[in-house]
């Protein structure tokens, strides 16, 4: 029986130690915000936060899990960081095809934590692990500097 | 079948480890990759893994007068982050694939891995790193050039665990490492090199170079920096074309999917002529 | 209010929510999985294959369970759905074990013998040009081969001053949308089969499944979900997979996922085709061009696919933005026992552009002019005939951006600057270089109205709401926002009352697949028609239907057989400048600036058109430098994201653009093509920035250190 605590919530799940933590959250939890695009650890878009650090769930077993903490983007998506986030991605056109998004806040909400106001440097740094194909990124690193200015005080 | 173990304590990880054929799991990120299976699959392990993660005795920094102590569940995240980390260390490990994996991943775990691109490897060898392996018998402390034999392969022995990476603390004037990767962020290491030195006035006290990703294991060559050891830096200036021919010999690279054995060797060489010549010239 | 400027885009909350559902995230009731098997080896026959005892629930899909033609519909009938008696490359599907559980998929598939007979591989370019191996396709290994004349090359030739010569190649590039390919299959009520999955192109899809179920069109349905990326890679391979999980569901009686896994996606789906362009330009006296003849060829892999358009496209930009009066353009697509190759972004032009802008700097070299001012000397302009003897129809803005482009990036301010300070000890070499493009809008030729012949229709629904109902499909481009835009705009209502729900084909007419920068340009027209009429009887009809048919423009005219005239209705044209800084010792090329200045007509909206330039320009960066894919005996060494590079965050340089307007009278509100447009033009200012550094010619990408350290060598050697 591995214990955690899940978005808040403490949970409890009887399986295979060795099953990614990606897969457990997507199938026993039907939290399909992590989402595979390598299985890897190279593209991000499976990236939450266990006990509050940025990882990539597809290189985590979920027996290395028990007695954490684990949140996903379905567990942050109510906060006010998340609104200022998901704003400031609309109002940059960080978003295209939407799959590496998920991750791409995720990785931002990790970043902001330990840099509020961060640099554009820092801010390439914390999304470096996170690949998107589509933008080109400069629209992410603007929409990340925006969301830090508009939710000063937020991190 | 047990195919996953999650001790409570260090001396209990160390009992499991007697009893059975284990495989060591610190930040597993490595292994996760090695062992993946199809998208959906839990990954495959021919043993049980003896997860050690999550070991709070495992994970400290621990700076004594002479030396820095690294717990063997110390992620890359925390190491670089701590004020006392060799900036040899620390410029590596800002190398090393992403922020969600340094988060993750261990120095134990880049050691043990055994990689000839291991990126954190030229540095531990240039400090003269040693791990403490620890079994139910006692303990022994090993020099990193003698514990890794070769790729993934170390001495360590299937009732031995590492509990801690000790890097002797010393100061250099000059610390110059490169590392050159298929991108700029997030990469494997075509190749890299370290070089560290330090001077008093005129003369050389201290010269170290290494060079990672270039031959099965870290090319450090301490007969040759011992040979340079408090000569003056003219006459490394005069001996230098000898030094790097002498280097040349030992970096043996290969062909493969991120580079050319011919580039790499020429990008070495050619690192360590500019860290020979920072030496000589403004340098320590 | 001015359309262009910009909306919040209509999905770009609910993507940052994570309540979009990709295919991945959908489950079924009772969903079986699939696992493919896949030839490991390029060329062999089928012998025999052991199959172990399966379990129950558990089956075996194979050639067997195609009910009607194992062929996947392209413009050729060779591509297979699963391999019956041979494989033609390493990844190719023979079978798929579908069940239950994915561990035991797993262990029946390892256990799976294939015993083959090896042939001799034809693995690249040159070895099938040889000929000295049995073909792969017809007599001679060529999917395809066209040849355009226009003047009077020899003679250009004979009365030549100075003939330059040069040679280019270019690499695969393997697309990398982040989502990998999927789809689900199921059988619905009356035997009707229905297909979910990450697609650019549900019509295709539902002629595929037509020809290989044998079945009525009525029988079919497939349902688009929104796609996680896709560049031209889920154009054919979707048809594929499809075919896979309708067999299996009808099979099974059950509904099938199949997802590839990443790996498997890279090793087994489409990519660019390599190509290699060869050159020569006659010169008169005054260093003016008089005629140009260029050979190419494409790799096409092991099936044609799309490679013959993909071929048109390459010859019909083949002499570039530059009017040439006499020329021939010659090529191939060969077939070889690799992956089969097929659509990515720009479609033959990007492979076309790097080589005759490269092609332009070595001319301009050799004759001792400024590169900028010998290409915009020989440019284009309004009135001029194109390669294949149609016309310029519309004006041409390449004065004025390339103007906006200098006050952007002070290219002919720095070229100077570099060329004075030169290149000193360890400093970093300096480099800058230019680009100038152009996209062909929409299909090539005249597919759009021969072949596609694409509809929309719009709905009326009670409470002033709208539906959209086309088969263009949402992969990031936008067109969700864009097309909704268009309608809105024309009909004068919110944004917010018109509905367009991803196609599903039981609801929407075809109006064509979402490929060839087209969305916008073609669907988007017949859609303001469609609304422009819908407004004429807004007042007097609560609910009602419009639909409205492609018509080509009147002055489009083109030969196919021939291939004469307007290859196509109108250009979007585009103007890039690269600066790098090259480090004298590693040789890594650091970019550190890249601008753009376009003709896209009217943006329907500036920012995510803006998207389309910054991804389009980075992916081209990409290609020209960091995404390499090498094979080994047919088998794609660079198998991995780790292994296969894209640029990540910290690759990227700061990008500027701009737009110059430039309505186009038959796109909607004057809009044009903009979605490839902003690849093709990377990888020459990037490779010209990088020939600019080190002084000496770069002739193909991608521009590795690698590359760099034996040019470097080889002229030192000289």
């Amino acid at each position: 029986m591995i214990e955690f605590t899940l978005n808040g919530e403490a949970v409890s799940i009887e399986t295979d130690p060795l099953r990614r933590l990606l897969d457990v959250l997507r199938e026993d939890f039907e939290l399909k915000g992590p989402k595979e695009g390598c299985g890897e650890g190279e593209c991000g878009a499976c990236a939450v936060l266990l006990d509050g650090k940025l990882v990539n769930s597809c290189l985590v077993p979920i027996g290395a899990i028990a007695k954490r903490e684990i949140t996903t983007i379905e567990g942050y998506r109510h906060t006010r960081r998340h609104a200022v986030l998901a704003e400031s991605f609309s109002e940059e056109g960080a978003v295209q095809c939407g799959i590496c998004t998920p991750g791409m806040i995720m990785a931002a909400e990790a970043l902001l934590s330990e840099h509020p106001e961060p640099t554009a440097e820092q801010i390439k740094e914390g999304l470096s692990g996170n690949l998107c194909r589509c933008t080109g990124y400069n629209m992410i690193v603007r929409a990340v500097a925006r969301a830090a200015e508009k939710g000063k005080g937020l991190w | 079948m047990v195919n996953a173990y999650r001790p409570a304590s260090f001396a209990e990880a160390l009992r499991i480890r007697q009893e059975r054929r284990v495989i060591p799991f610190a930040g597993g990120t490595d292994l996760m990759v090695k062992h993946r299976r199809h998208s959906g699959l839990a990954p495959q392990f021919d043993h049980p893994i003896l997860l050690l993660g999550h070991l709070q005795e495992l994970r400290t920094i621990d700076s004594a007068e002479n030396e820095l102590v690294i717990g063997a569940s110390t992620t890359l995240a925390d190491l670089a982050r701590h004020s006392e980390t060799p900036e040899a260390l620390r410029q590596a490990i800002a190398e090393i694939a992403s922020p969600a994996l340094r988060n993750v991943a261990t120095l134990t775990g880049n050691i043990c891995n055994a990689s000839p691109a291991g990126d954190t490897l030229p540095a531990l060898y240039c400090l003269n790193a040693s791990l403490v392996l620890v079994c139910s018998g006692g303990e022994r402390q090993m020099n990193i050039d003698e514990f890794i034999l070769g790729p993934g392969q170390t001495v360590l022995r299937a009732d031995e665990l590492v509990r801690a990476v000790v890097i002797p603390r010393e100061s250099f004037d000059l610390t110059h490492y490169r590392k050159v990767g298929t991108r700029r962020a997030n990469a494997l290491a075509k190749l890299s090199f370290l070089g560290l030195a330090s001077s008093e006035g005129e003369v050389i006290r201290d010269l170290r170079v290494a060079f990672g990703a270039v031959a099965p294991t870290v090319v450090r060559a301490k007969e040759l920096e011992r040979e340079y050891a408090g000569c003056r830096k003219k006459d490394l200036e005069q001996h230098r074309g000898a030094l790097v021919d002498a280097y040349a010999k030992l970096i043996v690279p290969i062909d493969d999917q991120r580079s050319t054995a011919h580039y790499r060797k020429a990008i070495c060489l050619r690192l360590l002529e500019q860290f020979l010549a920072e030496i000589t010239r403004d340098g320590a | 209010m001015n359309l262009s400027h910009s909306v919040p885009r209509v999905d770009a909350i609910e993507k940052s929510e994570a309540t979009t559902q990709y295919i991945a995230d959908m489950e079924f009731a009772g969903m079986l999985y699939a696992r493919t098997l896949r030839a490991d080896r390029p060329r062999a026959k089928i012998l025999t294959i052991d199959i172990p005892p399966l379990p129950a629930g558990y089956y075996i899909i194979d050639h067997n369970d195609v009910p009607g033609k194992n062929r996947i519909k392209m413009l050729i009938y060779d591509w297979p759905f699963f391999a019956e008696d041979v494989v033609n490359h390493v990844g190719e599907p023979i079978l798929l074990v579908v069940g239950p559980d994915r561990d035991e998929l797993e262990t029946l598939l390892s256990r799976i013998v294939v015993h083959y007979a090896d042939s001799a591989p034809i693995l690249s370019i040159e070895e099938a040009r040889r000929g000295s191996l049995p073909p792969i396709y017809g007599e001679d290994n060529c999917f395809a081969k066209y040849e355009i004349v226009k003047g009077d090359p020899e003679g250009a030739f004979a009365g030549a001053a100075r003939i330059v010569e040069s040679e280019h190649r270019t690499g695969y590039q393997e697309h990398v949308y982040i989502e990998p390919q999927g789809f689900v299959g199921l059988v619905e009520k009356g035997n009707k089969i229905t297909v979910y999955g990450s697609m650019q192109c549900p019509y295709y899809v539902k002629n595929a499944l037509i020809e290989g179920l044998g079945c009525a069109p009525e029988k079919v349905r497939v349902v688009q979900t929104t796609t996680g990326g896709a560049f031209g890679g889920k154009e054919e391979y979707p048809s594929l997979i499809a075919g896979h999980v309708a067999f299996a569901a009808l099979k099974t009686g059950r509904p099938v996922q199949l997802l590839f896994d990443r790996s498997e996606d890279i090793a087994a789906t489409t990519k660019r085709h390599p190509s290699v362009f060869r050159y020569r330009t006659a010169l008169d006296a005054e260093g003016c061009i008089r005629g140009m003849d260029v050979e190419i060829d494409l790799d096409g892999g092991a099936y044609a696919g799309l490679s013959s358009v993909v071929l048109q496209r390459a010859i019909f930009a083949a002499t570039g933005i530059y009017r040439v009066d006499n020329l021939r353009v010659s090529g191939r697509v060969l077939a070889t026992n690799t992956v089969p190759t097929g659509a990515f972004r720009g479609f033959g032009a990007p492979q076309a552009f790097f080589a005759i802008e490269m092609h332009m700097e070595r001319i301009a070299g050799e004759l001792g002019l400024d590169p900028l001012e010998f290409k915009m000397s020989h440019a284009l302009k309004q009135g001029d005939e194109t390669s294949t003897g149609g016309y310029i129809w519309q004006a041409v803005k390449l004065p004025e951006m390339v103007e906006q482009l200098e006050r952007m990036s002070g290219y002919t301010r720095k070229r100077a600057e570099i060329k004075q300070r030169g290149n000193a000890g360890n400093l970093p070499l300096r480099g800058i270089g230019l680009s100038l493009f152009f996209h062909g809008c929409g299909f090539t030729g005249n597919a759009e109205q021969a072949i596609i012949k694409g509809r929309a229709t719009l709905s009326k629904l009670p409470g002033e709401k709208v539906e959209i109902l086309v088969s263009s499909a949402e992969m990031g481009q936008g067109c969700q926002t864009t097309l909704r835009k268009i309608v809105a705009h024309a009909l004068d209502i919110p944004l917010d009352n018109v509905i367009y729900a991803n196609p599903d084909t039981d609801r929407v007419p075809d109006s064509g697949p979402t490929v060839a920068s087209r969305t916008v340009m073609v669907v988007g027209r017949l859609l303001e028609r469609a609304a422009a009429e819908m407004k004429s009887r807004w007042d007097t009809e609560e609910t009602f239907s419009v639909t409205t048919a492609y018509r080509q423009p009147e002055w489009v005219k083109w030969d196919q057989d021939t291939l004469k005239g307007d290859a196509y209705p109108t250009y979007s044209w585009g103007a890039n400048v690269v600066e790098v800084e090259i480090d004298p010792l590693t040789l890594e090329t650091d970019i550190r600036g890249a601008w753009g200045v376009y003709d896209v007509g009217v943006p329907i909206d500036e920012r995510i058109v803006l998207g389309q330039i910054e991804g389009g320009m980075v992916q081209g960066l990409g290609y020209a430098t960091i995404e390499v894919m090498n094979m080994k005996q047919g088998h794609i060494l660079q198998n991995s994201l780790t292994d296969y590079i894209i640029p990540t965050v910290k690759d990227v340089p700061p990008i500027e653009s701009s737009l110059v307007a430039n309505p186009y009278e038959d796109g909607p509100f004057g809009a044009k093509g903009a979605g490839e447009l902003p690849l093709v033009g990377a990888a020459p200012a990037l490779a010209a920035a990088v020939q600019h550094a080190l002084g000496l010619p770069v002739a193909d990408i991608p521009v590795t250190p690698e590359y760099l350290l034996r040019l470097l060598e080889q002229t030192s050697l000289k």
